[in-house]
């Protein structure tokens, strides 16, 4: 689990990486994932793992929409007019979804990655195993993008100095929707990842949204392999702490390491703010 | 400037102010506050749906040929006035629950209040009854709580969960006397609301009583990304009955865990809500299989019941989903409310009160496969019964009391690697 | 001309309940003194101190809980109980200000996140203050001023929460006069320039913290009071905490008046669009809630007491361009 909270928080990591901004709608957007993972196997009868790309396209293209109706507006404003920006577009998506969708609880039946593996007497469900393998994927996708191909080093110039690179002739505002794209098709593969074993219905995006940021704040705001390995951490402490106190307390366990951990270092594990 | 900060809501105030609908003599108005937005929709949106049912058939509109029905069919005790409802959403918060309340009472001037689903509101809507003298009559909020506070104007018609866990364990009982099995340890996993948090106390209480050991007894956050370490919990400990409280979404997830860690209890005795919904059964029915529930209604004990068979058509045709235990017991609270309305004669809220104390509804004339409706000095429907059903072949079917039976208890639950 | 303007606003706030008798237009005026009071309080350690933290609900929640206990178990009046709950969340405001203040802006925000989580769960699992059941305030009759409850009529509640938004009002004024104000304002602006100029920067942040603290653990205690019945998912939860810092950013944060502003629209809007499109069950009214609060936030993000002021200079610009005609 802890590569798909990771992976859901890449988009996060990435976003803010660019431009400073939190997106508090990013649990609606894995939802949204969810649901068209949902509708590509209720409608097209695709399953999950074959809907990947069309997940990651559709919510990519919801990230450039996003960026390009909403963001755009509010990047000069006060952070905190830019986290009420994105929570107001949170709410409006998850209420339009209770709208056109209903409130049914919705699940894939039947997904190709079914059953479990037995690993040394510990069962691990082969769906999650889908998630880590494709979550991974993803990430080493992601990085050697942006490390490798000439767009993503220029995101990442965009990200370490906006205004150098925009002298150097980047244009940053075609960077920043490529970041929202990027962000949303990260957030779109999670989605449909999720749906193979997960319900789906409009309010399902809340607790992962709250452990994604965790999770970014915890690897550190801005670099993105950090986010990766602060995932993998969080989803085992939630899964030891379930097992050796009381489950109640799983997030609480999570919280307090990621309270001890920036009492260490403020800047999270690797963070560049 | 300042007076912007005024005049803004005071505009909204003047507008909602001064639309109270007078209540015109010629009309019943009954306030109904549900779930409507949030992780509860479902069930308030069921709930609507068979409420206005029961508007309809109170105002003639629907008609079942049963004595019961056709009494109050056109409300005759009022001569004729047609029945009003207004349906108000409390998003699962208790204060909204009690603003609404309110507004329904002073604004609406409703005649009586129904509702809400969720014990925590449920609170706090009676105590706006008991307040303004308006009655509140509920048919499904099961914590126990709600009918021991001395209130005089609160009406619950469904059993609570003391009922209900006590007709679990009677259930062990009959059950390992009729198989010859033993049940020795339990494990009870609740999740943290009003509604878990009570079942799992009276499961514990129960459990002592009887002298069952409780192997695990878990509270778990609701809503969960993840509930696997509870499940490994679980395992671990190999409880002889696993007894969860779940909503619909935090089951659905229990379910497919399981099946992901080879969880395999051999009974699992489930505190409704969460499991009997149809999209439970449409999201894990296959896994689910074996799954046992309390319940106040069962489905195919529909032709015990003739009033049954004709409201689950009607719902089916309405709302386009199999008529099920909740949506059963609400219509079975409304009916109860315009019954009494009915026999009172007026809408004055003192006389309705008194009707619904003397409420006697013989069990034949009920969807409900109960003894009857009457309430004792607490509030409570003393003429409740229990069954004991368990989902069999993506059905749900009664297995208990044993005379009432349609199906034997499946048990052992086959384990993960024996089904196909 | 400005004072007689403000001198009838405030007869029109004392007088509304004498006009509006039905409990729910006081209603609505209750929520709005009670969430302007607690956005009040936010800002002074959001909006005058720069630190932004969404985990407030913390201090509500103690303040409710510790009087609700109080009454149950000691059967001491709320007032006393008020004032407890303050002290309790004052010093709760120190233990989670001492490691958290030496983060910064999103880092911040999380930790008090992460906080009101824990505390949040911590109370659900506790049985002795009733856990996930919550807590019932034992309901007295006749209504009285001691026991702060009132049934008859909502009056008394209208005032007792005029009060407290005064309080919270009068605090922010008096920090915005006094030197600590200018303190605060230095940290927000840089603290890093404030500490070097001499400012006992974790001092003041201390300090801030326990004004916010202490206030909103009052609106806490009124709550409960007011609604008789308390549990962790209505007093602590995130949910309440991003809507304090809602109320008080749509409004303007940093200023006066704007936390209050931000009430006096975001309550009427959100019960009113529950009220006419609730019903139907269709998320509709939440709809159109988040899709103004994106608008606002685009259009007007210094909030709307930035609108207000504009209108105002305008205002004021057109009047005096007028005298100025008149006397040439």
């Amino acid at each position: 689990m802890g590569f798909v909270y990771a992976l859901v928080a890449a988009g996060l990591s990435l976003i803010f990486g660019l431009m400073e901004l939190v997106n508090f709608a990013h649990g609606e957007f894995l939802m949204l994932a969810m649901y068209v993972a949902f509708f590509a196997w209720a409608l097209a009868g695709l399953d999950p793992v074959v809907a990947l790309p069309v997940c990651a396209a559709a919510l990519g293209g919801l990230g450039w929409l996003a960026y390009h109706g909403l963001i755009r507006r509010v990047l000069g404003a006060p952070m905190l007019a830019q986290i009420f920006a994105t929570f107001g577009l949170g709410v409006f998506l998850r209420n339009s979804a209770h709208f056109a969708f209903g409130v049914d609880f919705l699940t894939i039946q039947d997904p190709w990655l079914a059953g479990r593996v037995s690993v040394g007497g510990l069962f691990i469900g082969l769906p999650q195993v889908g998630a880590a393998v494709a979550a991974m994927g993803a990430f080493l996708g992601l990085y050697l993008f942006l490390s490798r191909s000439e767009t993503g080093l220029a995101l990442t110039a965009t990200a370490q100095d906006r205004q150098a690179a925009s002298l150097m002739g980047i244009d940053t505002q075609r960077m920043f929707a490529l970041g929202w794209v990027i962000g949303g098709a990260c957030v779109g593969v999670a989605g449909a990842l999720l749906a193979m074993f997960f319900y789906i219905y409009p309010d399902v995006g809340g607790p992962f949204a709250l452990l994604a940021y965790v999770t970014v704040a915890l690897g550190g705001f801005g670099n993105v392999p950090a986010t990766l390995l602060a995932g993998i951490v969080v989803g085992l402490v939630e899964a030891l702490a379930g097992l050796l106190i009381p489950p109640a307390f799983k997030y609480s366990v999570v919280f307090g390491l990621y309270l001890a951990v920036v009492l260490w270092r403020p800047q999270g594990l690797f963070g560049r703010f | 400037m300042r007076s912007l900060a005024v005049l803004c809501p005071l505009a909204v105030l003047l507008a909602l102010g001064a639309s109270p609908a007078a209540a015109q003599p010629k009309e019943i108005v009954i306030g109904v506050i549900y779930p409507l937005s949030g992780p509860a929709a479902l069930t308030g949106l069921e709930n609507k749906a068979v409420n206005e049912i029961a508007r309809d058939i109170a105002n003639g509109d629907v008609d079942v040929p049963l004595p019961f029905f056709q009494t109050l069919k056109g409300m005759p005790g009022l001569k004729g006035a047609k029945v009003r409802m207004i349906f108000a959403d409390h998003q699962g918060k208790p204060e909204v629950g009690q603003a609404e309340a309110e507004r329904l009472v002073t604004q609406e001037k409703v005649h009586a209040l129904y509702g809400s689903w969720h014990s925590s509101v449920t609170a706090t809507v009676s105590q706006v009854a008991e307040r303004y003298g308006v009655p509140h009559v509920n048919g499904q909020s099961s914590s126990p709580g709600l009918t021991k506070r001395g209130f005089k104007w609160f009406f619950r018609t469904s059993p609570h969960d003391e009922h209900f866990t006590q007709t679990m364990f009677d259930f062990f009982r009959d059950f390992q006397k009729k198989r010859g099995v033993a049940l020795k340890t339990l494990g009870i996993t609740y999740e943290d609301t009003l509604f878990g948090s009570d079942s799992g106390k009276v499961m514990r209480e129960l459990a002592k009583k009887y002298g069952y050991e409780v192997a695990v007894d878990m509270q778990y956050r609701a809503r969960a990304t993840s509930l696997q370490a509870e499940v490994q919990r679980l395992k671990a400990a190999n409880p002889d009955v696993w007894m969860p409280t779940s909503y619909h979404s935090d089951a659905i997830l229990f379910v497919r865990h399981s099946k992901e860690l080879d969880f395999n209890p051999k009974m699992i005795m489930a505190q409704n809500a969460g499991h009997l919904a149809p999209d439970f059964v449409n999201a894990v029915g296959k896994d689910a299989e074996g799954t046992m529930s309390r319940a106040p209604f069962n489905v195919d004990l529909i032709d015990k019941r003739p009033a049954a068979q004709a409201i689950a058509a009607l719902y089916k045709q309405r709302h386009g989903k199999e008529f099920y235990d909740n949506p059963a017991r609400s219509f079975t609270g409304m009916m109860t409310l315009l019954d009494a309305i009915n026999r009172a004669g007026s809408t004055d809220p003192e006389a309705i009160r008194k009707a619904l104390v003397a409420t006697s509804i013989p069990g034949d004339q009920l969807v409900m496969t109960w003894d009857g409706i009457k309430f004792d000095e607490t509030g409570q429907n003393v003429h409740v019964k229990g069954i004991i059903i368990q989902l069999q072949g993506l059905r749900w079917h009664t297995v208990y009391p044993f005379d009432v039976a349609t199906k034997d208890v499946l048990y052992p639950i086959p384990a993960w690697k024996d089904r196909k | 001309m400005k004072r007689a303007l403000a001198a009838l606003l405030l007869l029109a706030v004392l007088a509304f309940p004498l006009v509006f008798t039905q409990p729910f237009p006081r209603h609505i005026m209750i929520m709005i003194f009670l969430y302007g009071a607690l956005a009040t309080a936010w800002n002074i350690l959001a909006g005058y101190c720069g630190q932004i933290s969404l985990g407030h609900a913390v201090y509500f929640g103690i303040g409710a809980y510790t009087s609700t206990m109080l009454v149950r178990e000691a059967a001491l009046t709320p007032w006393l109980g008020m004032v407890a709950g303050a002290a309790l969340a004052v010093a709760v405001s120190q233990a989670i200000g001492y490691p958290v203040f030496r983060l910064r802006g999103h880092y911040f925000a999380i930790a008090t996140i992460g906080f009101g989580e824990i505390v949040q769960t911590l109370v659900l699992n506790w049985d002795w203050v009733g856990g996930a059941r919550g807590l019932f305030v034992p309901i007295v009759r006749p209504d009285s001023l001691l026991n702060l409850q009132f049934h008859e009529s909502k009056a008394v509640y209208y005032y007792i929460a005029l009060g407290l938004l005064a309080l919270a009002l009068g605090t922010t004024r008096w920090i915005e006069r006094a030197r600590r104000g200018y303190y605060f304002r230095a940290i927000k602006e840089d603290q890093d320039a404030a500490a070097s100029l001499g400012v006992r920067v974790a001092r003041e942040k201390h300090a801030a913290i326990a004004v916010s603290a202490a206030l909103t653990a009052l609106g806490g205690t009124f709550w409960a009071q007011y609604v008789l019945f308390i549990d962790p998912e209505s007093v602590f939860p995130l949910a309440l905490s991003i809507l304090i810092c809602l109320v008080a950013v749509l409004g303007g944060v940093g200023s006066l008046w704007g936390p209050l502003l931000g009430a006096a629209v975001l309550v009427p809007l959100s019960e009113g669009t529950r009220v006419m499109l609730g019903g139907t069950g269709k998320a509709l009214d939440l709809v159109i809630y988040g899709a103004l609060i994106m608008i606002i936030a685009v259009f007007q993000p210094a909030g709307l007491i930035g609108l207000v002021r504009r209108i105002g200079r305008r205002a004021a610009a057109a009047a005096t361009g007028a005298r100025r005609e008149s006397a040439a």
